[in-house]
């Protein structure tokens, strides 16, 4: 690429590498990698991100992530991550439903942990 | 999270359903919804999202619901141009902001309040009628065409959510091809140090974008009532 368009693609960085060319173009090809690599992580992070999501969203109702998805694939119900943290966000009703069928497909084992209600102790009236 | 123990269902749907109306009759004004990875998508997403983004989207109904709130306020005023415009400044201001509102919600209650889970090219999208929708290229389908898709894994209304084991049998949504299209340029830069190799390839990925008229044929399916 030429100068310009390095430096078109380094607005915004530090120091010297915004305006200077040969730091920039050190600078614009470290951020190209990144953004190679990063696409690639960006996938492994959605997925860990929906399933804490769906992780609290059946603990709320008395499951845990790893029981709630082996029930939901002993019903083959082929819902995916992104899907099922969408729905126990926005649609409340509907993901009870599923949290429902999957502990009656596999009730679990006994040892989930609900999580405790903490009360603050400032806010406690004396 | 714990905050939606409010009857919430389809909030989603509620709250877009004024930018899609001001959507159908400004073609210019069209907010995307989240890009599919996140997440509606984002949407809207996405990972966006679209979501994702989607997702995009989906993650990003806040400021989705302000962008449709501008827009009201920016397109509203040309169904209002015969006021006198020799009156002083804040009488016109005043008065079409309250036909701007009433509009809006008598206009809202056109949507049919449901959505659906449905899977296209491999991905899964929740989709709504009425929205529009950025899926992998699809072949052979040009501009305009109606399309029916049969993969939809769950429906869901006000009042009965249908779960499809895996598939709700004899569901159908159907969608009108709007364009086939590429996605943002993205840069390919791979890079070795010390051994001079650099490869800079540019890529878009082709992209089709549907708009969702409706979801129909689940009524036979058993389904699980709400308690709402």
């Amino acid at each position: 690429m030429n100068k310009k368009e390095i430096l078109k693609l380094a607005k915004g960085f530090r120091g010297r590498a915004k305006n200077c060319i040969r730091i920039a173009r050190e600078r614009v090809e470290k951020a190209l990698q990144y953004s190679y690599r990063d696409r690639r992580n960006k996938k492994r992070d959605m997925r860990s991100l929906w399933i804490q999501r769906i992780n609290a969203g059946t603990r709320q109702h008395g499951v845990n992530y790893g029981n709630f998805m082996h029930g939901l694939i002993k019903e083959n119900i082929q819902l995916n991550r992104k899907v099922l943290s969408e729905i126990s966000m926005h649609e409340p009703y509907s993901f009870k439903a599923l949290v429902d069928i999957s502990r009656s497909a596999f009730p679990g084992n006994k040892n989930v942990v609900l999580p405790t209600r903490k009360v603050n102790v400032s806010s406690i009236n004396v | 999270m714990a905050s939606s123990a409010t009857f919430t269902t389809l909030f989603l749907s509620s709250s877009f359903a004024a930018h899609c109306n001001i959507s159908n009759h400004h073609r210019q004004i069209s907010s995307p919804k989240t890009p599919p990875l996140s997440i509606f998508k984002p949407l809207s997403l996405k990972l966006t999202s679209s979501l994702l983004l989607p997702k995009t989207p989906t993650f990003s109904s806040i400021p989705k619901s302000s962008e449709s709130d501008a827009a009201v306020v920016d397109v509203e005023p040309d169904n209002t141009e015969p006021e006198p415009q020799t009156e002083s400044e804040p009488e016109p201001e005043v008065e079409p902001e309250p036909a701007q509102v009433v509009e809006a919600s008598n206009e809202e209650p056109k949507r049919e309040e449901i959505f659906a889970v449905v899977m296209i090219g491999g991905r899964q999208y929740i989709v709504f009628p009425g929205r529009y929708l950025y899926t992998q290229r699809l072949k052979g389908a040009n501009v305009d065409d109606k399309i029916v898709l049969n993969k939809v894994l769950l429906v869901g209304t006000k009042t009965t959510t249908y779960i499809g084991k895996p598939v709700v049998t004899n569901a159908a949504v159907h969608a009108v091809v709007e364009e086939q299209g590429l996605n943002p340029k993205v840069v390919v830069f791979k890079y070795k140090k010390k051994k001079n190799y650099r490869r800079n390839i540019g890529h878009r990925q082709p992209n089709t974008r549907i708009r969702i008229t409706g979801i129909t044929g689940y009524q036979d399916y058993p389904a699980v009532t709400l308690n709402s």
